[in-house]
């Protein structure tokens, strides 16, 4: 009984441990340059990306990629020549996905039950199939981060003196962004797009608590975040019908509670304060 | 000597509010010149235009040879924008705020590696954080931030350095320090440009004082700068 509930929920567990080892790296970036809500915007963008790629017979995480890329590169475009505030231009891209999506899918009568679960995700039915596709993103967005990640480090921290160092901040951006748009689509399976976005946050805010340095905060943010995946799911599987993206999440907030009290309590025990 | 810096009828304007009337300005390696002037005279703008943040209206701008647009210029330079930009969304140590100054002289795909984390540890003992380096950057004083930045500006050992408002924050009692270590770079050939408000923080160690005065460059003596000061608070 035992081997077979592991045979059919390790996929869930592998894709879970995958994603949220995965997001805390992207995110952290995107938390040090306050682009938070980027995750979120991309997200939205997806669900346009899956419902069209539904209308065209494509499968929806390819759907979702490509949808989710072209926006993070044309938002980039558009912040990067002020022709949009920040929050402005995710607000209309927010809109605008969901929208899309709801009405492409909608036309084709498929505005059911499996647009639940591209919402809010359906980790408990991935296959190995899922898995291969969901790590290869995963190993991508990993490689190429560990490959310039003192450039994404630099720019992060001050765009304006990085660009004055010749670094070439516009084509950094626009990577960040696309890798931003492989974790969503990697991890739409898993906590589903609306909540994609908390998995990219989440872990970093945890890891936040605990370090004294941005690569510290990363892989506090990536224990932090395959931990919430791994329990989260485990939950869900445990009580049976609870919603395992919701789980996540939460696990991932019980996590930042958890880092908050110990910080706070390790800083009181060993202050270091300016010199 | 060959030229580091060179500026001819550089105007800039941002809008209707022009701030550079005509710039005309040389400096050969080993310079060491003090920018000064008041609020909104132009003297951050001008370090702008020298690394590339700006373009002028009119006349050029020429760096180490070439065009200040150019990466492989730019990567020569070592840039000190005035206050710290260093967001503190996440914490962020203070070595690493100093590396970031390697990462485009360092090239891509190269990680940093032994030598680079001695040159870093080298940048901060010259600005006497050597003992912080492990320390997080929001958890230092205002000076010892700025002297984290400074030492970011220093690490890659540039040709030309554009500081801009240096010494803001520190002690007056360590600003002679840097003072110092500005001088000696200086000395062994690099071409230091500092912006600065105080006009006792570098003059016993600079070779030039230039004002920034009704959008034109002139240079004056230390006494012509406080009286100048003076005057101006006087109005």
């Amino acid at each position: 009984m035992s081997r077979l509930f592991l045979s059919f929920f390790l996929p869930a567990y592998a894709a879970g441990a995958i994603v949220g080892a995965t997001a805390p790296v992207i995110g952290s970036f995107l938390v040090q340059r306050r682009l938070a809500l980027m995750g979120d915007g991309m997200g939205h963008l997806a669900f346009a990306g899956v419902a069209l790629g539904v209308a065209l017979g494509v499968a929806p995480l390819w759907g979702a990629l490509v949808v989710a890329v072209a926006g993070g590169v044309a938002l980039e475009w558009l912040r990067s020549r002020r022709m949009l505030a920040g929050d402005l231009s995710l607000a209309l891209i927010f809109y605008f996905g969901i929208a899309l999506g709801a009405v492409v899918l909608t036309a084709i009568g498929r505005f059911d039950a499996s647009a639940n679960g591209i919402l809010f995700g359906s980790i408990l039915t991935a296959t190995w199939s899922d898995v291969a596709a969901i790590g290869a993103l995963c190993a991508l967005v990993v490689g190429v981060t560990a490959l310039v990640y003192k450039e994404l480090l630099a720019v992060a921290l001050d765009e304006e003196t990085a660009r004055a160092s010749g670094l070439p901040v516009e084509r950094l951006n626009v990577l960040l962004l696309v890798m931003t748009a492989c974790l969503v689509a990697a991890g739409m399976r898993v906590v589903g797009l609306l909540l994609i976005a908390a998995l990219l946050v989440v872990p970093v805010a945890a890891g936040s608590r605990l370090a004294h340095s941005f690569r510290d905060s990363m892989l506090w943010g990536v224990g932090a975040g395959v931990s919430s995946a791994v329990a989260g799911l485990g939950i869900a599987i445990g009580q049976g019908d609870l919603a395992p993206g919701g789980t996540i999440v939460l696990a991932a907030i019980g996590a930042f509670l958890v880092a908050s009290v110990v910080g706070r309590g390790a800083a009181r025990r060993h202050p270091r304060g300016a010199a | 000597m060959h030229l580091t810096a060179e500026l001819a009828g550089v105007r800039f304007a941002y809008g209707a509010m022009r701030i550079l009337n005509g710039v005309d300005l040389s400096l050969s390696a080993g310079d060491f010149v003090v920018l000064a002037g008041p609020n909104g005279s132009g003297k951050s703008t001008l370090l702008r235009l020298c690394v590339g943040l700006l373009r002028p209206q009119a006349g050029t701008v020429r760096v180490l040879g070439g065009s200040p647009l150019d990466p492989d210029v730019r990567r020569r330079i070592g840039y000190a924008p005035q206050g710290l930009r260093v967001a503190a969304s996440l914490p962020v140590s203070v070595t690493e705020v100093v590396a970031a100054g390697l990462a485009k002289s360092k090239g891509w795909l190269r990680r940093l590696d032994r030598r680079d984390r001695r040159r870093v540890n080298g940048a901060l003992e010259s600005v006497g954080l050597g003992d912080l380096s492990a320390e997080c950057l929001f958890e230092l004083s205002g000076g010892q931030q700025q002297r984290a930045i400074l030492a970011r500006a220093l690490v890659g050992e540039p040709e030309l350095l554009l500081l801009d408002e240096p010494t803001t924050g520190i002690d007056q009692s360590a600003r002679p320090a840097v003072a110092a270590e500005l001088r000696r770079r200086a000395d062994a050939g690099v071409t230091v440009v500092a912006v600065s408000h105080d006009p006792d923080d570098f003059h016993q160690v600079c070779d030039r004082i230039l004002l920034v005065d009704r959008g034109r460059l002139r240079q004056v003596t230390h006494e012509e700068l406080h009286t100048h000061i003076e005057l101006g608070a006087a109005q």
